[in-house]
């Protein structure tokens, strides 16, 4: 290639440099309106998108954003970082830094601020999986001390039995150990669920069919403890593309969790645990899972999901509602829980049904 | 007191940590009565006027350990009725006993994290009680 001058070549070098960059890069003037931007901001929001302003193209409002770097940038002619939710064209949503150093004209006032946007989605997600391994630990830590309590106190209950030849004291003391020793078979399966790195085996499934088998899987238990387990399944609601395995243990956890309520429920003598599918709305359907125990405080339902907060060592809600949660994202779904001090709690899991994206298209 | 056993009243919500202590405490010659919140456990308390209190530090329902504590604490009829904190979450909750500073909220004489050491907790009664 013949290049009429080198500052023309080094003007194409630099505009590769730009555009080749694996971030956003904009110049905008002081009303937010964009004058430039590199390959990579167009690849991901068209070209049609000079004169345009920030807002309206990276967060599709017409309203400046509350928080704004450039701003900043133009007020004190300062650099200013900041985070920010970006909406891209695909529907894809991250999250990214932004960072906005003003220009200056010869006698030094701002004209335009260059805005660089760094994906950091990947770091917050790392970020997060730390927290939740910190979060694990701790909760770790005082379901298994609080099974070693039952452990060892039902040993002991068995041994004072055997040794006075108690046998209604020593099936007691048993009665404790086999509990305990069923509550660390359940903990160990979550810490296993939880370390996988595994990709869920999607494939079609009912919902009605795998609530049916998990209930099926604690009906006994359920009977044992005097605590009624019932069913209302909507066979209507269709198919959905899931891994069977893991909404089998999201809705296991959940009974478990219920199970678990009713018996601390000293006030009422009669527990109802039910198991529920069912459409949400026209486009979503939904497990449930609803208990009349005593239900819980508003704070410690406002903290359930947000640090897997367990209100109790031995409740084992902890760990398994971090599972629950790890579950419910993988399918793109949400959680949401209904709770009135002294009436009961409903956890209620909804997933888009996969007919409506038909019915959308 | 003379021959009279020491009253003890442990309340916790885990009926089993309920029943294994009845148990131990029963078999080293204590009087033990049990509640299974605070609310109960604290008329309890008012009623049977114990030698000493077990308190379960994390109970959902009613009152809290931390509040029955403070209720001890604040009735001129019981308030040197000596308390033993447990709690399985002693270092999540921030109230290892050892290192314990705000004595204005919460004023156990001793506290035990579970798995709760037997001997120990039978040392430390004694030696309470006495």
């Amino acid at each position: 290639m013949n290049y009429t001058s080198n500052s023309e070549l080094i003007d194409l070098t630099f505009k590769s440099i730009i555009d080749a960059l694996p971030c956003y890069i904009m110049i905008q003037d002081q009303h937010f309106k964009i004058l430039f931007a590199n390959q990579a901001f167009k690849n991901h929001f068209g070209e049609d998108i000079y004169g345009k302003s920030c807002h309206a193209v990276l967060k599709g409002s017409r309203h400046q954003c509350n928080v704004c770097p450039v701003r900043e940038s133009f007020k004190d002619k300062g650099v200013h970082i900041t985070e920010e939710t970006i909406h891209l064209s695909n529907i894809k949503i991250v999250e990214m830094i932004a960072f906005s150093s003003p220009l200056f004209d010869a006698v030094g006032n701002v004209i335009a601020c260059i805005k660089l946007l760094v994906d950091v989605g990947t770091i917050k997600d790392s970020q997060r999986e730390f927290v939740k391994l910190g979060q694990s630990i701790a909760l770790l830590s005082h379901d298994i001390k609080n099974i070693l309590e039952g452990l060892k106190g039902g040993a002991y209950v068995v041994e004072e039995g055997m040794k006075d030849h108690d046998t209604q004291l020593a099936n007691k003391g048993w009665a404790i150990v086999s509990k305990n020793i069923s509550e660390i078979t359940r903990i160990t399966q979550n810490i296993l669920y939880s370390a996988k790195k595994q990709k869920p085996n999607f494939k079609d499934t009912k919902p009605w069919v795998i609530a049916r088998q998990a209930a099926y899987l604690f009906s006994e238990k359920a009977s044992s403890m005097g605590i009624q387990l019932l069913q209302e399944l909507n066979p209507n609601v269709p198919a959905m593309k899931a891994d069977p395995s893991g909404i089998s243990r999201m809705l296991g956890n959940l009974i478990w969790n219920a199970l678990q309520a009713c018996e601390k429920d000293k006030v009422k003598t009669k527990h109802v645990i039910v198991v529920r599918v069912d459409f949400f709305d026209n486009y979503h359907f939904m497990f449930e899972v609803e208990d009349n125990a005593q239900g819980m405080k508003k704070e410690i339902v406002e903290k359930l999901f947000k640090e897997y907060f367990t209100s109790k060592g031995d409740s084992g809600n902890g760990l398994g509602l971090m599972v629950v949660d790890r579950i419910v994202s993988h399918h793109h779904g949400r959680v949401e829980v209904l709770s009135k001090k002294g009436a009961g709690s409903l956890f209620r899991v909804i997933f888009r049904r996969q007919d409506s994206y038909l019915e959308m298209e | 007191m003379g021959n009279r056993p020491s009253k003890i009243v442990i309340i916790d919500d885990n009926s089993d940590f309920l029943f294994t202590m009845e148990t131990f405490l029963t078999r080293n010659g204590f009087n033990v009565e049990t509640a299974s919140d605070g609310t109960t456990g604290f008329k309890l308390i008012k009623k049977s006027r114990p030698d000493l209190v077990m308190l379960d530090v994390m109970m959902e329902a009613t009152y809290s350990g931390f509040e029955v504590c403070r209720l001890v604490r604040n009735d001129p009829d019981l308030k040197t009725t000596p308390i033993i904190g447990i709690s399985g979450m002693a270092d999540e909750i921030g109230v290892k006993f050892d290192n314990y500073e705000d004595r204005e909220y919460f004023t156990p004489d001793a506290f035990f994290d579970k798995p709760v050491d037997k001997d120990a907790l039978l040392a430390k009664i004694n030696d309470l009680i006495s």
